[in-house]
Order: C-alpha cells, then sequence, then structure tokens
C-alpha cells in the first residue's frame, strides 16, 4: 500500500509539517517566510476529507476528497470519523460501532479491528492511510518537498491510550514525529503570533467529534496551560446525528426497523443532516432533504434555525459546563478572562457563539479560519521544534490525573491533572508482608477515587525484593510522564544495595511488537495489493486485445498464412483460459498474445485495431 | 555555587545553564527547593517559583533541543524533574509535605489526629456538608454549605499561618514542631478537601440550571 513508501525516502528536507488529523478534515501547515501557511496544491482546497472508501472491487482504498466522493453512492463501504475509535477498547464505543458498515472484533490487545474484505485493519492503520493522504497533499504544495518530521495534534482531553494510537499511526505513515500537541494549544500558538496577546485566553475548540476546551496565560511568549477540560466524544457529528433523529422518526412508517439502523443508510442520512446544518448556520431555515433511490424513499422536510437549536441546545449546554470546569481549575473567574478564541467548524453555528459570548460575557474572537487555526499551530511549533525560534514556548498540560491502586482498590494519585508536561514524580513504596519479594502495580488514568472508575494503564509486578520484615523494604515508583502527555512508569528497590528496576509501557494499545509486526504486514499486503492489482490491469488489457483481434480476424483472414493464423488462434485460446490471479502467468499471456498478432498487425491498415494489438487501450487511441 | 562544566558561568539552578543555555547532568533524587535554586523554606511565594520555572523552562525545555537526541532526552529529564518540584512547591499544603518528609518528622499515617478545639468545627461542618450533598440543587441545605465557604477559606488562612510559625525557622529531626505541624497540616487536608467539594457543588449547581 502506499503508506509504506515513505519509509524509503531519505529526504533531507529543512522543513518541518504541522497535520491536523482531525474527526471530519484534516489539514497540513508549514513555517514559511517567517509565517505559517497552510498547504494546498494549486487551486485546490488543502482540506482533506478524514474519509477512507473501500471500493467494492477490492482495489486500493479512496481516501480524502476521492473517498467522500464515493460516499454517497457506496456508503456501506466508506469509513468516517474513524478518530473516534483511536486507542478505545470496543466497549467505550459500541456507539460509533453502530454506524460502522464493516464487522469489528476486539484483539487479545484490547484494540478494535475492523474487518474489510477478509483483512484486519486497526483504526491506528485507516489514520495511516488518512496522514499519508494529507502529507502527500501538504507534500504537492511544497513542489514535492517531502518533509517527513511532523507535528500532529490531537484533542487536549485524549487520554494515553489514544496519543499513544495517534503516534503509532504515524509510525505506520512512515512519519516521525516531533511532537504530538493538544488541539486548542496549538490553536493559541496560532493566534498569540498573530496578535501578541497576554493575559488568560480560553481556547473554545468544537471539531467534527471531539470539545475540547483550554485555560492559557501567556506572557513574554511564553504559553503556559494552566487547565483543560472537555469530551473526547462531542462534536459536530453530534449537531448532524439530531438532524437524522429527524430524518429516522421521518421514515419510521416507510423503512423497517432494521433499514432505519443499516450503517449505509445512517451514512447517507448523516450527509443529507451536515449539508442542512451548514446552511442552518447562514439562513433562518433550511431544506432537510434525502433520496434513497434503490427503495423508492424520499424525505423532505423544512428545519428551522430555532427548531435546530432546540435539538442541540444541551450538547452545547455540556460544553459550557466543561468551560465552567476548566475555569475553576484554573482558579479563574469568567471575568478574569481577557479573549475567548473560537476553533473549529462546528463553531461557526450561530447558537455555538452565542452560548459562548454569555458564559465569558465578551464577544470571541473569530478572525482566523476555524477550520484551519489548529494546522498552523502545529507548524509553529514544528517551527519551534527544528530549531527554528526560541522567542516561543509551549507548556502544555497532562489533561487526566495518573496514578497507583492502593489498599481496597482505591487510587492514589501520583501526578495531577493539569500538572505542566514532561513531569516526572517520584513516590515510596514498602511492602505489607514479611519476606515479601514482589509488588503488583496497577497503573490507572482518571479522576475518579476508585480503581474501577478509571481507565487501566499497565499492570506491573517489581520482582527481585530481597527478603526482609514488612515495611523495610524501600521501593521508588517513578511517574515520567513525557512531552508527548505519554507516561513510563519505573519502580527501583533501594533500601539494601541490590536494586531491581523495570520500565514499563502503558499496556493498552499496541505493543511495540506488535507495532513493527503490522509494519512489516503491511509490507507484505502491499505486494500482495499490488499483484492483484496488476492482475486485474492484464485481464482487461488481455480481453481488450482479444476483442480487436476477433473482431479485426474475421475480415482478413484468407489473407494470414496458415501457420500465423494456427499461432494466433492458439494464443487467443490460452489467453481464453486465462487465470484470475496469477499475474505472472498473465503477462505470459499477454506477450505471447500481442507476438502472434504482430503479422495481424501489419496486416491491419486500421490504426485502431493496431493500437489495440500492440497492447494499448483502446480507449487511449 | 556551582559553575557551568560548559562555559564556566555561575549556575542557578543544578538542571542547566543561562548562559549557554544546555541542560546539566544531574541526580534525580535531588531536593525540589534546590532545583530551584532556593534555600529550603515554607514561607516561599508562590509568585517566586512561578518565575524562576519559566525562567528555567526557556533555559532546558526539551522543545529547544529537538535536533540533537541526547540533549533533548537530558532536557526531558530535568524539565520533568523541574515541573514535578513545582507540583511539590507551589501549594503550600504539599510544600509543608515535602518539608515534614525531608526533616525526619511524622508521616500522615503516624499522626492522624488533627487539632482538638478543631475537630468541633469539623464535625458540626461535615454534617452541613453531608447534607447539602444529599440535598437537589437549589435547596436550603445547598445554600447553608455555600455560606460555609468564607470561614473555610479564613480558617485555612489561619491554620496555613500558624504552620508557617512551627516550620520557620525549620525544625530538627525530632522536634515536636515536626508532630504539631503535622497535625495543623490534617487540619489544612480537611479543609481543601471541604473547599473542593464545595466547588464541585457549585459546578454541579450550575450545571443543573
Amino acid at each position: 500500500m502506499g503508506y509504506i513508501e515513505l519509509n524509503v525516502l531519505n529526504n533531507q528536507s529543512s522543513l518541518a509539517m504541522g497535520i491536523d488529523l482531525g474527526t471530519t478534515n484534516s489539514l497540513a501547515a508549514v513555517w514559511r517566510d517567517g509565517r505559517p501557511v497552510i498547504l494546498h496544491p494549486e487551486g485546490k482546497s488543502g482540506s482533506v476529507p478524514s474519509v477512507v472508501h473501500f471500493p467494492a472491487d477490492g482495489s486500493q482504498p479512496k481516501v480524502g476528497r476521492e473517498g467522500r466522493d464515493h460516499a454517497a453512492a457506496a456508503p456501506e463501504r466508506t469509513l468516517f470519523s474513524v478518530k473516534r475509535l483511536m486507542g478505545r477498547p470496543a466497549a467505550d464505543v459500541q456507539g460509533e460501532l453502530a454506524r460502522i458498515p464493516f464487522p469489528t472484533s476486539e484483539g487479545d490487545d484490547g484494540v478494535l479491528r475492523l474487518n474489510i474484505d477478509g483483512r484486519e485493519f486497526t483504526p491506528q492503520e485507516l489514520s495511516a492511510l488518512i496522514l499519508n493522504r494529507v502529507h502527500d497533499h501538504g507534500c504537492r504544495a511544497l513542489n514535492d518537498e517531502k518533509p517527513d518530521r511532523v507535528v500532529i495534534t490531537v484533542p487536549a482531553y485524549f487520554d494515553d491510550a489514544q496519543r499513544q494510537a495517534t503516534r503509532d499511526a504515524a509510525r505506520f505513515a512512515g512519519l516521525d514525529v516531533l511532537r504530538i500537541v493538544n488541539e486548542p494549544t496549538a490553536a493559541c500558538l496560532a493566534y498569540g503570533l498573530d496578535q501578541e496577546k497576554s493575559g488568560n485566553v480560553v481556547v473554545y475548540d468544537l471539531g467534527g467529534g471531539t470539545f475540547d476546551v483550554s485555560v492559557l496565560s501567556i506572557a513574554d511568549g511564553v504559553f503556559k496551560v494552566l487547565s483543560t477540560a472537555g469530551d473526547t466524544h462531542l462534536g459536530g457529528d453530534d449537531f448532524d446525528d439530531a438532524l437524522v433523529g429527524l430524518i429516522v422518526e421521518g421514515l419510521a412508517g416507510e423503512l423497517s426497523e432494521e433499514e432505519l439502523k443499516d450503517p449505509g443508510f445512517l451514512t447517507a442520512a448523516r450527509l443529507s443532516a451536515e449539508r442542512c446544518k451548514h446552511a442552518l448556520s447562514k439562513d433562518p431555515q433550511a431544506e432537510l432533504h434525502m433520496v434513497l433511490a434503490a427503495r423508492g424513499v424520499t424525505f423532505h422536510r423544512t428545519v428551522t434555525r430555532a427548531e435546530f437549536e432546540a435539538l442541540i441546545e444541551p450538547l452545547i449546554e455540556r460544553t459550557i459546563d466543561s468551560c465552567r470546569r476548566a475555569l475553576s481549575d484554573a482558579g479563574l473567574a469568567p471575568d478574569e478572562v481577557n479573549e475567548v478564541v473560537m476553533v473549529g467548524g462546528s463553531t461557526r453555528v450561530p447558537a455555538v457563539n452565542a452560548a459562548v459570548e454569555s458564559f465569558f460575557g465578551r464577544i470571541p474572537h473569530t478572525e482566523l479560519n476555524p477550520d484551519e487555526v489548529v494546522a498552523l499551530g502545529a507548524a509553529v511549533q514544528a517551527h519551534i521544534l527544528i530549531g527554528g525560534s526560541r522567542d516561543m514556548l509551549l507548556l502544555d498540560v497532562i489533561p487526566l490525573s495518573l496514578g497507583l491502586e492502593t489498599v481496597g482498590g482505591a487510587v492514589s494519585k501520583l501526578v495531577m491533572r493539569n500538572s505542566t508536561i514532561p513531569c516526572s514524580v517520584t513516590e515510596g513504596f514498602t511492602t505489607y508482608a514479611d519476606n515479601q519479594t514482589g509488588i503488583d502495580f496497577h497503573v490507572v488514568q482518571g479522576e475518579r477515587e476508585m480503581v474501577s472508575d478509571c481507565r487501566t494503564l499497565a499492570k506491573f509486578q517489581l520482582k527481585g525484593i530481597p527478603p526482609m520484615p514488612a515495611g523495610m523494604a524501600r521501593v521508588a515508583v517513578r511517574f515520567h510522564v513525557d512531552a508527548d502527555g505519554l507516561l513510563t512508569v519505573s519502580a527501583r528497590e533501594e533500601s539494601t544495595g541490590a536494586s531491581t528496576r523495570v520500565e514499563v509501557e502503558p499496556m493498552s494499545g499496541l505493543s511495540d511488537e506488535e507495532v513493527e509486526r503490522m509494519l512489516l504486514s503491511s509490507v507484505e499486503h502491499a505486494e500482495e495489493d499490488f499483484a492483484v492489482r496488476r492482475a486485474a490491469d492484464l485481464i482487461t488489457e488481455i480481453g481488450t486485445m482479444r476483442t480487436a483481434t476477433e473482431r479485426s480476424l474475421d475480415g482478413v483472414r484468407e489473407h494470414l498464412d496458415r501457420e500465423t493464423l494456427e499461432d494466433i488462434e492458439e494464443a487467443l485460446k490460452a489467453a481464453g483460459e486465462a487465470p484470475s490471479a496469477d499475474a505472472e502467468r498473465l503477462q505470459a499471456l499477454r506477450d505471447e498474445l500481442e507476438r502472434a498478432t504482430l503479422p495481424l498487425a501489419a496486416l491491419l491498415m486500421d490504426d485502431v485495431a493496431k493500437a489495440a494489438l500492440s497492447g494499448k487501450r483502446l480507449e487511449d487511441v | 555555587m556551582a559553575s557551568c562544566p560548559h562555559c564556566g558561568a555561575e549556575l542557578e539552578t543544578p538542571l542547566g545553564c543561562g548562559a549557554c543555555l544546555s541542560p546539566l547532568e544531574v541526580e534525580t533524587s535531588v531536593d525540589p527547593f534546590v532545583l530551584f535554586g532556593l534555600t529550603p523554606s515554607f514561607s516561599i511565594e508562590g509568585e517566586e517559583l512561578r518565575t524562576r520555572h519559566l525562567k528555567y523552562s526557556r533555559w532546558i525545555h526539551p522543545d529547544y533541543f529537538a535536533a540533537d537526541p541526547e540533549l533533548r532526552a537530558l532536557a526531558e529529564i530535568n524539565t520533568g524533574l523541574l515541573n514535578g518540584a513545582l507540583e511539590s512547591l507551589e501549594e503550600p499544603l504539599r510544600r509543608a509535605d515535602h518539608l515534614l518528609k525531608v526533616q525526619g518528622g511524622p508521616s500522615e499515617n503516624e499522626v492522624k489526629d488533627m487539632p482538638q478545639a478543631f475537630l468541633m468545627e469539623v464535625l458540626e461542618w461535615s454534617e452541613i456538608l453531608d447534607e447539602a450533598r444529599a440535598a437537589e440543587a437549589g435547596t436550603p441545605p445547598r445554600e447553608a454549605a455555600f455560606k460555609l465557604k468564607p470561614s473555610l477559606d479564613e480558617e485555612r488562612t489561619a491554620r496555613i499561618q500558624t504552620i508557617t510559625g512551627l516550620l520557620e525557622p525549620l525544625p530538627n529531626s525530632g522536634s515536636e514542631a515536626l508532630t504539631t505541624a503535622r497535625r495543623e497540616l490534617n487540619a489544612v487536608r480537611y479543609l481543601d478537601r471541604a473547599l473542593r467539594e464545595l466547588e464541585s457543588l457549585r459546578l454541579a449547581e450550575a450545571e443543573a440550571r
């Protein structure tokens, strides 16, 4: 598949790309001539829909705009919003899975698998396809300069597993990730740059599938995140779903319950809902319109803006609740906020703007394109990271607390949420039984008091503690959260001269070995896919050649000598029995047919036939 | 005061050099106060810590060393230590907790009680908080709990002052002042928990509207 190609490129690009890997759209930017610019090939939009379409003939998946173009005709083979599945176990995303048109399962590693035409894909691999598409798209705007060093943005509220999954996706795409940056923080960087802001800034980021709010304090070029809150499953998609609800309601009489739950139907309905939503951002009323040609069913209804706003009000209220929490964590009152910045396409909905304005008591900034500002900020951070500037510094935080299980299933928090990262914390533990030689550790992420309410990141055992009375061992457990927000845990027994040490990577998600294996198998699959495609092309070509030969043969049969005629007929017969999958054999048959028909071609003055027989496709003539 | 092995400049923090802007090897067990270039003391201003934190971050943040894997790794470790040190010192409660540990004072598990006079108030507050928790938004028990906030704040300020008196200057290991400070600290811990609970009730109240 295309996405391994970058591994072999040994480019020395001095640029680094910022990529906004969004739920609905993705975008790339670079730093050029003293400012960040969105990358878009001549005359084209920079935005790449985060859509993957798998053609029914088993050929290469179509990604981006091309994929989206196929979505309306074949929603049952098209994937949207893969980001919502990243780093989540199946149990957490049941609602999302309902609209996935392919069978899904969960691997032993807890990672979701989508079964597409007999091949398993993880959300990480699907995201890699999108990343590759965005990267290629961006490179085209750079005259094919290929910066493989990238900064990728994620929702600030992504947990460890979701960040890890994003990192793995980039590895599958053959990209070198300089940094995972939080989307609202990146946006603030882009804004701060333009306006030289200082003071307290709130970034309200409502995208296609996620909501984040971050509070930052800016002074002397240092952008320090004070707090962040959000919801990784709340976005513009949910606004669409509110309208889809109207369609489902309206068609309840005409379609069976099963048909109304069909992923293909739901995708088509969401596309209609999205069109209607966009129109409602401009007009006081809009048409919600959907045709199901195959079933002879049409849905049509006028939706007023007031009606739509009533439907989405509870969703907007949830975002305001998050704003309140973020302010509380930052220790600020709404009137202590100097600026509010709007990010994400969903902030175009007038009701969203109004709610934010009324909560903070000030008009939010919308000067920069809300779809572009995250990618621009990522490009700024990429520029800093490749040594381009020491004028600015971004200090981000970890969104959720990290801790260890203690007695009775309670959580002892080592790193509190909203701690500036990277962050190292060491805590002492001891044995509770005489001659205890091992201690079990259970690492969790979340705000709740009990382990069962938090997300398990890792379980490990520290072994080799020398036998001694209870409470004598001194075990130091060190948590290190790196600048990407990813955790590493190590434990060491240090009461005696002998010390033991274990390093643990969070276990949710793909292990390093798995990533390696999948990278390898994608290389193998790439070859396999190529062979299949080549065979398909050859079959088409042979078919064209046979038709042309048979047609022209009838008219000139008597002018050919017997040997040539037999030769041709033999080649035709062999080509007619061509195997379906063996590309090598097909190539040989094609070459043989070409050789045998050369005298025929020479005989024919008909250019069209000649061209077809010499191996060109008829349509090329 | 130590000097930089690279450029010889006097070092403000063992984490790195502000003159040649390079992170330096440092033991991970170094005291947070030392990382901040400060003498251990309870009555340090949070603002002073934050100013130094930003200054040192600009010297040694891994973002500035992405091109050199070795320097980057060192910068990552050192910035982790710096941020971890800020976490343990910024909040008075955590700062006091840290000083008690370093001075060999009793741990939270060893001295679990609170000052006697304070206990009576705790009983009263807890009752009000329990009722508020069980009540619906906008009801009188909730209102009663919200009225507690000023007195909790006041009480907290007073306790912190007492702790300042006990830990300033730093008592030696085995001193009775350390045990008394731990007891006061338990009171502050209770107050913080109560204040956090009030805050989450306030948020829930706002969300219910």
